[in-house]
């Protein structure tokens, strides 16, 4: 079976025209317990209106997308498009986890390159986090019996289970079935007082203008707003004007849906590419933070924060994160409350002059003209009533490749390859020998082999190659006859960015492993 | 490939003298039996139902057969005792097909599941000696409407000539985790390999001896790792399986190849290192002197079995995950993986032939056995 990021994309955000908006907010066309009653309790029996198995449990909308999946794909469930994401929608917005219970888990969510796994001890890690992400499992919430039942839920449907590596080492199914479900239920019961407060919460409007800032590891930072609308049907829609560092100005559009009062899900058209939302509204409403990223290859993404215009004083961000001492750098601070009066200018602290080249509540730029000597460190930074950090230094004396172990997928078949993106991160070190994070920095790109094996197999002659943007692009899968035993295009290479910082050159390396294709790409791994 | 590089940089310096606590059975006779001229036909499966038969002297399809009831895959290949029937597991490991290798008629079909009880058996059936019994490995779930119920294992017996709609004639419990199911050759007893090691009688389902493979008898050594797919013993009747373990020297866990080897006429039962592990093998075959176990994966290996040590290695074309050996030991047989079965020399573990299968399909885990031309 291979389903595709995109199809499961689809389902979460195809049809925007049914819905219920806000988990408090008006009932859907049809009521989502009647689709429920009427699609699901041929199996799932109804009992004084709760439902076996489905009333048991609570999942993000991705996990809820990831259960009609199953039911479609191996039970036969027919259903339209429409009707299926009625139900997720229900669902998530009844059964459904509140902020605090999925913060751990976001970054599954967000389908975040080379993230590191939630550690939950030995245990979990071999018998849940052997075959897919801890945070698929973090990210429901069941009681003792019925995490039981996934239990055998797991082994009714893959018989090798028992036997693949790291489970036949041990009694798998006496563990999972045994003591393993009151473990789970006791880290993820069925029942929170958290889930409880959210839902009795009233559902926050995301309309109105909000101010954004987003960062695209390997692309251009940017800047710029938002204008989110109700559309009719419960989702909203949003128009982007942004600005990226080097001044081009590009437009957006999305369609969202919000789950669960606080999930935004959105799917945008921006600069002629189809790009996914994951975001999470905060509690007080007035932020929404998390990742987008490009509809067919998720590795391939950007931070995103917006804030409400009008808000208190704030630098939402500042554009470089640092400032070389003797250098005039353009700097653009976004956020709210940010324009300088007569009385209270821009400021950049002892030994910077600031002139002011825009001036506006939501975004100022201004040209600060360090001295030779201005000293290196952390200086807070001010304009209007807000309040920011930039990093001064007078050189670059360290360069850091983050992800500093990262994992590139080949492509072939029917699966796209995966690349992996790095970003050199310099820091400068300060008298008092702490290293100074400085921010991104454009570096030159190769990769050698990661050791003695690696070189003798040619891995870097195979595996792929960098662009110049940091981003490794994996070579294609199969069998290559140039290779020992035919082997694929593996490989075990070393990262090396090399900056130059003047006549000097810094150099950073990290660990990159090129392997085989993802065959499943579920929204939650 | 990551594995077989980290394991082997792991293997390096390690110290080759290594003291095996057992002997392996080593029949004095063996060598001495006299080879008889190879008349070998080799048995491989493909998907999606293509069943083939190999003529081993002249490297070349002597029949294939379409199986319409193959569903896919064919994993595991049992023969008669008088090679006249192939067993097949087929259908996602729920239905046992007999093909009469003559004709290829369906003689026999058993389907394992019923509407709301879906049964795999994980590769391991057997045949009785007199081949009137079929033994098979069910791992049951109950489908209720909305959960599964996983149900205890259980061994299931049925009567080869019960035609194409076979019940089991009677069944008992089983142990988790089997993986190969091996009939003695008093008919009377048959060995299930899953955690342990496990005697049972056919008749009665009794559970009459339990022998370590994850307690095993090396000492100084790790818990060890077994498991395997192709239940070959041709020609010798000798069992034989690579097992992976790390020895416990001065407080560092050095991984080992070890070679298992199960007689089943005897019951003889040993475990012996040959190697710090420097090549992943999925399977091995002994040679019908026993002087030799070949095993493949990413290679072809040769072992000493009565000096206990890595003979020879030679790279392989690509991964082959099953291996056989001709009747007069001359010749090893690799297949159980992609569209090709190659014919390698047993001394020099040079390359003789590769026959490519007609349609390219992959052989997927099927076994590869051998049988006599009649």
């Amino acid at each position: 079976m291979s389903i595709g990021l995109a199809k499961y994309w689809k389902l979460v955000v195809s049809a925007l025209v049914i819905g219920m908006g806000g988990h408090a907010a008006a009932a859907p066309a049809v009521p989502g317990q009647e689709l429920v009653r009427t699609y699901c309790s041929g199996c799932h029996r109804e009992n004084s209106g709760s439902f076996e198995r489905i009333s048991a449990i609570r999942k993000t909308p991705e996990g809820w997308v990831m259960t009609l999946f199953r039911m479609r794909q191996v039970h036969g469930l027919v259903l339209e498009d429409a009707v299926h994401d009625s139900i997720v929608r229900y669902l998530a917005d009844t059964q459904g986890l509140a902020p605090s219970e999925s913060a751990a888990g976001r970054f599954a969510l967000e389908r975040r390159p080379n993230a590191q796994d939630m550690d939950l001890g030995p245990e979990i890690s071999v018998m849940c986090g052997r075959c897919h992400s801890i945070a698929r499992a973090a990210l429901q919430r069941r009681d003792e019996e019925e995490w039981r039942k996934l239990a055998h839920t797991h082994v009714g449907q893959w018989t090798s289970i028992e036997y693949s590596a790291s489970g036949r080492d041990r009694p798998w199914w006496q563990i999972a079935s045994g003591p393993l479900p009151a473990k789970l239920a006791a880290l993820y019961p069925l029942s929170t007082t958290a889930w409880t407060d959210w839902k009795a919460l009233p559902a926050r409007d995301l309309t109105g203008n909000w101010v954004v800032s987003g960062h695209m590891p390997g692309g251009k930072d940017f800047f710029g707003k938002a204008r989110i609308d109700r559309e009719e049907g419960g989702g909203y829609k949003a128009a982007y004007q942004l600005t990226d560092v080097t001044d081009f100005e590009f437009a957006g559009e999305s369609k969202a849906l919000v789950y669960t009062g606080y999930e935004w899900r959105g799917s945008a058209q921006v600069r002629d590419r189809s790009w996914r939302e994951v975001y999470a509204l905060s509690e007080d409403g007035n932020r929404l933070s998390g990742r987008w990223f490009d509809s067919e290859h998720a590795e391939e993404g950007g931070e995103w924060t917006a804030i409400r215009e009008g808000g208190a004083a704030e630098v939402l961000a500042l554009f470089p994160q640092s400032l070389r001492a003797g250098s005039t750098t353009l700097v653009t601070m976004v956020g709210n409350g940010l324009a300088s009066t007569r009385g209270a200018p821009a400021s950049f602290g002892d030994t910077a002059k600031v002139t002011v080249v825009q001036n506006e509540a939501n975004r100022v730029r201004v040209l600060v003209k360090l001295a030779a000597n201005a000293t290196p460190g952390m200086r807070k930074v001010s304009t209007g009533g807000a309040t920011g950090k930039v990093a001064v230094y007078t050189q670059i004396d360290q360069i850091d490749v983050v992800p500093a172990y990262a994992i590139a997928r080949l492509g072939g078949g029917k699966a796209a390859p995966v690349a992996a993106q790095f970003e050199a991160m310099a820091s400068t070190r300060l008298p008092n020998g702490e290293l100074l994070p400085l921010g991104p920095m454009t570096a030159d790109w190769t990769s050698i082999p990661f050791d003695a094996e690696a070189k003798r197999t040619e891995d870097f002659k195979y595996a792929g190659h960098f662009d110049a943007r940091g981003r490794f692009l994996p070579s294609a899968a199969g069998p290559n006859p140039a290779r020992e035993f035919s082997g694929d295009n593996v490989g075990n290479l070393t990262v090396v960015a090399r900056a130059t910082d003047g006549s000097r050159s810094v150099e950073g390396r990290g660990h990159l492993v090129v392997t085989v294709q993802r065959w499943i790409t579920p929204p939650i791994y | 490939m990551e594995l077989v590089r980290s394991l082997g940089s792991w293997a390096m310096g390690a110290a080759m003298a290594i003291s095996a606590t057992l002997a392996l059975p080593l029949n004095a006779s063996g060598a001495a039996r006299a080879a008889t001229p190879a008349a070998d036909l080799l048995i491989t499966g493909a998907k999606p139902d293509q069943l083939f038969i190999i003529d081993a002297a002249t490297r070349s399809i002597r029949t294939e057969y379409h199986l319409a009831g193959a569903n896919g895959q064919i994993f595991t290949i049992v023969t008669s005792p008088d090679q006249r029937i192939a067993y097949l597991l087929v259908d996602k490991m729920e239905r046992i097909l007999g093909i009469e290798l003559a004709t290829g008629r369906e003689v026999f079909r058993a389907d394992l599941s019923a509407p709301d009880e879906r049964v795999k058996d994980f590769f391991a059936l057997t045949v009785t000696p007199d081949g009137k019994e079929l033994i098979a490995y069910e791992l049951p779930t109950r489908l209720k409407p909305s959960e599964y119920i996983v149900e205890e294992p259980r061994f299931a017996v049925f009567r080869t000539d019960a035609g194409l709609a076979a019940k089991p004639v009677r069944s008992y419990p089983a142990p988790r985790r089997i993986h190969m199911l091996l009939m003695r050759p008093n008919g009377s007893t048959f060995y299930a390999l899953g955690f342990d090691l496990y005697e049972y009688d056919v008749k009665t389902g009794k559970l009459l001896d339990t022998r370590g493979i994850q307690k095993w008898a090396l000492a100084d050594h790790s818990q060890p790792d077994l498991l395997a797919f192709w239940p070959v013993t041709e020609p010798t009747g000798v069992f034989t399986s690579p097992v992976y373990s790390e020895l416990k020297k001065d407080d560092k866990g050095v991984p080992m190849t070890a070679l298992m080897s199960l007689n089943l006429k005897s019951g003889e039962l040993a475990y012996a290192d040959f190697e710090p592990l420097s090549a992943l093998i999925f399977s091995t075959v002994l040679s019908p002197d026993r002087s030799h176990a070949y095993g493949v994966y990413t290679t072809l290996t040769s072992v000493d079995m009565a000096g206990h040590r890595l003979e020879k290695r030679v790279p392989l074309d690509h991964t082959f995950y099953a291996v056989n050996v001709s009747t007069d030991g001359r010749e090893i047989y690799v297949g159980g993986t992609n569209c090709d079965v190659g014919f390698y020399d047993a001394k020099t573990l040079a390359k003789n032939a590769i026959l490519k299968l007609p349609g390219c399909s992959d052989q997927t885990l099927s076994t590869l056995r051998v049988i006599h031309d009649h």
